[in-house]
């Protein structure tokens, strides 16, 4: 579908929304692709019940309390636990046999939204036996997202899905092992997330805070416009310890990246890339 | 009158009125008794015919009131009490069946009109029936009811977005003011639509609305509004005008028909919602077609964008497969090159080496000959004398045989001596021993002399000899006449001897550049062609045989040549086999005595033409009275560029330097130069040049000095440095590290030499990697895996082996495996870093063992890289290695920066502190660590916010040295720093320790909250030094 012609209003709309946003409390959106933000910003104006989105901007700058509901409207925390098999299995065969060669682990989840990624990872290195030299960092800039991913609590008729994905990508022991079911819901248990950090980072603004050996960042780049993706690869690359790794989503790609030439492909149909050492 | 009434038919109430006539006289005739009233129900019975339900009623009274005349008027008869009884009992037949016929007429209308309701009603669902737009649907209703109802007009609103709308319209006058809407409540119409329920409206008042025809107009009479519903939703309203009353069955008809007419208008309704969203969705579907069919074009686009990228990138590989050939095959070249060049350089060196001997024994060769030739002339002279006093036969007792012998022995002592003179001059010559003494010569003068010399001898071989001066020739020279004359006699008693008859010229004129030429031409034998050259060479004739048949030595035009060209002129011939020859002498006018054109066989390190210092920096000289030895030279330091190595003179000597920067340029050096040591030093630190070449005897200290100091800075210990020195200190200055040592006078071979080496070193350095392993096996896996052609490995299968090869060797990297037999890795580390001064190399930690966190962070100090034995850990281990070895060396290992800058940069305001670092990344700990610990101050390390409490209360305690200040990250594993922040402020003994935050954040709001959190101040990521620096300063307590 072509996508719809921004009526200039809800162009202006917007536009003063994110501004406002930006102002008020320092997230800034404006990297953002634009299709995806009015659609997600139309929600968000259903929701809240305001008739255009400059009411809601009035909203938003009167009312602090409503701002982590229009965060999450904002960011999209779509996932699941070990979503594309492939891709876990990839890290499981191909990348973990690298990560064991050193003494002490960094993994960088950079917009884990409610945390599957980084369950579905600290899930992977147990099984891989690197989860107690391993610290996770989940990373977002919804601070409701990162109390979801901090409980890390799903409803119960998602496990289905789950079970069979983490199968898919090569768990070798039962996933109810790491979870217990009760009332509708199966919460994770607690010694997955003792070794993890979630924090609150902006991929647009923040800088770089630790040196990290692998970095999962997928369906993330996909809502940035081209500077912010740069701007975010520039990051994940200075993370990155020499010869680190770099997952993507599927439909994502360092090729038209300015930081391309830094990153070689290491598993191309999975999107995982690997930084060159600077020789 | 209702509809249903039929048109009475006269002949029955004829029947009627006449049965009842009949049966009245009948009865007046006859006498009460005889029951003759019964026909009375005749007329009754006929009643049922009719359609009034009144008529039997009123025909029973009729009759009641006839029987009862025709009782009181009848004739009397029989028993009157009978007779009353059977006319009562009549009576009541009568009645019975009058109400009876009542009853039957009312049921029938009541059948009638139910037939005609529901009949209306079949007929309109008739009309309904069907798909009908909505204003069709009004019409065909409206003219239905208009018609079933003997309505004269009539309209039809149904419900629309807003209101009702009129959609039908019957026998309604085109000009007449009928709303096209209306809204419920809104008169009588909009009530009935709010009520739900019909009105009618009698005897409409006049003006109220006409109908007309062509004809005429009239109004009409009465008015019924009824509402239509579905689902009890009033969707439509109708009104008609009527000119007849409105009857019950009216009314009845649109209440049953209001329910049907509602649900066919919602239905049409629908009809038309459905149509128009069916269209709708035909439109989208027709647009979802578009643009799956733009899609698919665009799909195709890509497919075809991505296939053409597919092959150029297919092609691309092919061509990067090529050009990695063609790199492989460059590469080979390049190195066989490289062995031709050393095969080269080395037999160059050789040639050099041979011609240095040549040139030596050339050297004896001449100095033998000048003494031999001053030997031989003592006794020759004796001899000569004593031959010519036997020839002079003074006592007179010789033989005239005898006096020949004696003449004999005199002209062969002659010969000789002219010989040895001859050999003497070439020798001194060689030798550079024969001196110029400039004075005028007039050309007349030494033409004449030569004239009287050559007149006489030609003369006697029947020549001519001429000698002319062109015109335009100087009169005099500046030279030295009598070296002039030597070889102008000698060239011109050659052309005597080898000229049988003819001439012999000697023309003096003026050529270019202020010369003057002498050529001498002559008629003789001629030189052949590929004797020119030869006839120069010492010892040498045009024929081997020719000295036989003409006599003398064959030195004498070497002589002369050298003569000539000591002169600073030259000697050219011109000749041909049996055509004469022409020997053309050139001198210069003026002898200039401060050059000597002749290529000195040996190059002596002093310059004979000394460069008169650079100008315009006599400051630079520290000492006036040194101003001439140390005057800078013009150098490259202002135009330095990247691309050329840079080599470094340090020589006090100027012209010596000069040699040495002239040299360095055309080995494509750039070049500095340094007076004294201390300048040297600057240059050296401040360049970080690729090579020094230092002379050991500078103005204000030692040579070897500055190369201790050299070899002490971590800066500059890496670079070679060659020495050059005029006594014998090669072994001080290549135990100091220097590359190579020369003795003064150096030749330029000897120099060229150095800098090769120099070059060599900066190229191709081999690499040296020490391996640390007590398994042989894998010990000897490893060196394999990580030896080659520039890296060469060595092994240490102990810890003690290890320090003793590191004392021992040079190492560019070691590998170590932290289980050793003799001790344990990390003792090894900490005894290698605490042998002072002797920075270790840079260590990759090879071990099995997983390593604790605590463990990891003692290895870190020493170690950048640390290898967990595993499946891909060759891998890692050969790109580690190869990354170390291909580093700068001057990017020394932190360990090593630390210890240069501990010793150049501490500062005062750190110095002695404890700086508690709280970092979980160990990059950041490194960094904040080498920058702290050589300003004097003390890190410790903690990885959390937990650690970093622990931290403090031991450093509360009595023995351990309290924290000063403390650098807190934010984003950590535990307990984060603002929590670890706050902690630390609640406790009241730490309120006012000093604590900077170090945050990833760009926001205000995250330092405003660091600073909630407790601290002073807060520097975002990634780390500025200096700034760093500058707020511990400031907040560092004092």
């Amino acid at each position: 579908m072509t996508p719809v012609a921004l009526d200039t209003t809800d162009a202006i709309e917007i536009k003063l929304l994110l501004e406002a946003i930006n102002q008020r409390y320092g997230y800034d959106f404006h990297g953002y692709s634009m299709a995806s933000l009015k659609r997600r910003l139309a929600q968000a104006q259903a929701h809240f019940q305001c008739a255009s989105l400059s009411l809601l901007q009035h909203r938003v700058l009167r009312q602090p309390a409503i701002l982590p509901q229009l965060l999450s409207f904002l960011t999209v925390q779509v996932s699941d636990l070990f979503r594309d098999p492939l891709y876990f299995r990839a890290l499981r065969e191909r990348v973990v046999p690298h990560l064991q060669t050193y003494p002490s682990l960094k993994v960088w989840v950079a917009g884990c939204a409610t945390g599957e990624e980084l369950y579905s990872l600290a899930i992977l290195f147990r099984e891989e036996g690197l989860e107690k030299r391993t610290l996770f960092y989940g990373t977002d800039i919804s601070p409701e997202a990162l109390e979801k991913a901090k409980a890390g609590v799903y409803s119960l008729d998602r496990m289905a899905l789950f079970t069979e994905n983490h199968h898919r990508s090569g768990g070798k022991i039962p996933l109810s092992d790491y979870y217990t079911a009760a009332y509708g819901a199966a919460v994770f248990n607690k010694s997955l997330r003792a070794q993890a950090v979630f924090s609150d980072h902006s991929l647009v603004s923040d800088s770089v805070f630790a040196e990290v050996h692998l970095v999962s960042c997928r369906n993330v780049l996909i809502y940035f416009n081209n500077a912010l993706q740069d701007r975010a690869v520039g990051l994940f690359k200075d993370s990155l310890v020499r010869k680190g790794f770099l997952g993507l989503g599927s439909k994502e790609t360092l090729r038209f990246s300015g930081h391309a030439g830094a990153f070689k492909e290491f598993v191309p149909s999975e999107r995982i890339y690997q930084r060159k050492s600077e020789l | 009158m209702t509809r249903f009434e039929q048109k009475p038919t006269p002949a029955l109430y004829a029947a009627i009125a006449a049965s009842a006539v009949t049966v009245f006289v009948a009865d007046l005739l006859t006498p009460v008794g005889l029951a003759l009233w019964i026909f009375y129900l005749v007329p009754v019975a006929l009643a049922l015919f009719l359609w009034r339900p009144g008529i039997p009623l009123v025909l029973g009274a009729l009759i009641t009131v006839l029987m009862l005349m025709g009782f009181l008027f009848s004739p009397q008869r029989g028993n009157w009490h009978m007779a009353v009884f059977n006319r009562a009992f009549g009576l009541l037949t009568l009645w019975g069946v009058a109400a009876i016929a009542h009853l039957f007429i009312r049921n029938k209308l009541i059948v009638r009109k139910e037939h005609w309701v529901q009949s209306g009603q079949t007929r309109l669902s008739e009309v309904l029936r069907g798909d009908q737009p909505m204003d069709q649907l009004g019409e065909n209703v409206l003219r239905f009811l208009a018609g079933y109802l003997d309505a004269h007009a009539g309209a039809f609103f149904f419900a629309d977005a807003d209101g009702f709308r009129r959609f039908a319209s019957y026998a309604v006058p085109a000009h007449s003011d009928v709303p096209e809407r209306i809204r419920p409540g809104e008169g009588l119409v909009g009530q009935a639509v709010k009520d739900g329920r019909a009105f009618v409206l009698r005897d409409v008042p006049e003006g109220y609305f006409s109908i007309g025809s062509a004809l005429g107009q009239y109004r009409p009479r009465h008015l019924l509004v009824t509402p239509v519903t579905a689902d009890r939703m009033v969707n439509g309203v109708l009104e008609l005008a009527l000119v007849h009353p409105v009857y019950g069955s009216d009314i009845d008809l649109l209440d049953h028909v209001a329910e049907s007419i509602g649900i066919a208008i919602r239905s049409a309704t629908d009809r038309t919602r459905l149509q128009e969203l069916f269209d709708e969705t035909q439109r989208q579907a027709q647009e979802l077609q578009t643009q799956s069919e733009e899609l698919r074009i665009s799909n195709e686009e890509l497919a075809e964008q991505s296939r053409v990228l597919k092959e150029s990138q297919t092609r691309l590989e092919l061509q990067q497969a090529q050009l990695q050939q063609t790199n492989q095959q460059l590469s080979e070249q390049a190195r066989r090159l490289e062995e031709q060049n050393e095969d080269l350089t080395r037999a160059k060196a050789e040639l050099e080496h041979k011609t240095r001997e040549l040139e030596q024994t050339s050297r004896y060769k001449s100095d033998f000959l000048a003494n031999m030739s001053h030997e031989l002339r003592t006794p020759l002279n004796s001899s000569l004398i004593l031959a010519k006093l036997l020839a002079e036969n003074r006592p007179g007792n010789l033989t005239p045989e005898q006096i020949q012998y004696a003449q004999t022995i005199e002209s062969a002592g002659n010969d000789l001596l002219t010989l040895i003179t001859d050999i003497l001059d070439l020798s001194k010559i060689e030798a550079g021993r024969m001196e110029v003494k400039a004075q005028a010569v007039p050309l007349a003068r030494l033409l004449e002399n030569l004239g009287r010399t050559f007149q006489p001898l030609a003369a006697d071989k029947a020549l001519q000899f001429r000698t002319q001066i062109a015109p335009g020739t100087p009169e005099t020279l500046e030279t030295d006449p009598q070296k002039l004359e030597q070889v102008l006699k000698n060239i011109l008693s050659n052309a005597i001897k080898f000229t049988e008859q003819g001439e012999v010229v000697l023309e003096v004129s003026r050529a270019a550049g202020e010369r003057v030429e002498f050529s001498v031409r002559d008629t003789g034998i001629g030189v052949p062609a590929h004797q020119h050259d030869v006839i120069f060479e010492p010892f040498r004739q045009a024929d081997g045989t020719t000295n036989r048949k003409y006599g003398g030595t064959g030195l004498g035009l070497s002589i002369s040549r050298e003569l000539v060209q000591l002169l600073g002129g030259s000697i050219e011939l011109v000749s041909e086999e049996g055509h004469g020859s022409t020997f053309t002498i050139s001198v210069p006018r003026v002898y200039d005595s401060g050059r000597d054109s002749r290529e000195p066989t040996v190059p002596m390190p002093v310059l004979p033409e000394a460069r008169p210092p650079a100008r315009g920096q006599p400051q630079a000289s520290p000492l006036p009275a040194q101003a001439a030895a140390s005057a800078p030279l013009r150098d490259d330091r202002l135009c330095l560029t990247g691309g050329r190595r840079v080599a470094l003179v340090i020589e006090d000597d100027a012209s010596f330097a000069r040699i040495l920067y002239d040299l360095a340029h055309e080995l494509g050096f750039q070049c500095l130069v340094a007076a004294t040591a201390e300048e040297g030093l600057v240059l050296a630190w401040q360049h970080s040049p690729s090579a020094v070449l230092l002379d050991v005897g500078l103005p204000d200290n030692s040579g070897l000095a500055v190369l201790d100091q050299l070899k002490r800075d971590a800066r500059t210990r890496h670079i070679p440095v060659h020495v050059i020195s005029a006594s014998e200190h090669s072994q001080a200055a290549l135990a100091m590290g220097a590359v190579g040592c020369m003795l003064k006078p150096v030749q330029r071979a000897q120099l060229v030499e150095a800098f090769k080496r120099l070059e060599t070193r900066l190229t191709q350095r081999v690499r040296r990697v020490l391996v640390v392993e007590d398994d042989p096996v894998q010990l000897d896996s490893l060196r394999r895996l990580l030896g080659s052609r520039e890296v060469e490995t060595l092994g240490a299968q102990s810890a003690a082996e290890c320090l003793e090869t590191l004392k021992a060797a040079t190492v560019d990297c070691m590998v170590l495996d932290l289980n050793l037999p003799d001790a344990s890795g990390f003792s090894l580390l900490e005894t290698l870093s605490h042998e002072n001064g002797d920075p270790f190399p840079p260590v990759i930690i090879y071990t099995g063992r997983d390593l604790s966190g605590d463990e990891e962070q003692r290895l870190r100090r020493y170690s950048k890289s640390i290898i967990i034995k595993g499946a891909k850990s060759p891998e890692r281990l050969l790109d580690e290695v190869t990354l170390f070895l291909h580093q700068v060396v001057a990017e020394l290992p932190p360990v090593q920066q630390r210890l240069l800058e501990k010793s150049r940069s501490r500062d005062a305001v750190l110095e002695g502190r404890q700086i508690l670092v709280v970092e979980d990344d160990v990059r950041n700990v490194f960094a904040l660590t080498s920058v702290l610990e050589p300003r004097g101050a003390t890190v410790a390390i903690a990885r959390n916010g937990r650690e970093a409490l622990a931290a403090l209360e031991r450093s509360a305690q009595p023995p351990a040295r309290p924290v000063d200040l403390v650098l807190m990250d934010i984003m950590m594993p535990e307990m984060d720093g603002f929590t670890a922040m706050r902690e630390i402020r609640r406790r009241p003994e730490w309120r006012k320790l000093p604590m900077i935050a170090l945050t990833a954040k760009a926001m205000s709001s995250d330092q405003q909250e660091c600073l909630a959190a407790g601290a002073n101040d807060y520097l975002a990521k990634p780390l500025d030094i200096e700034k760093l620096l500058s707020l511990i300063r400031v907040w560092m307590p004092q």
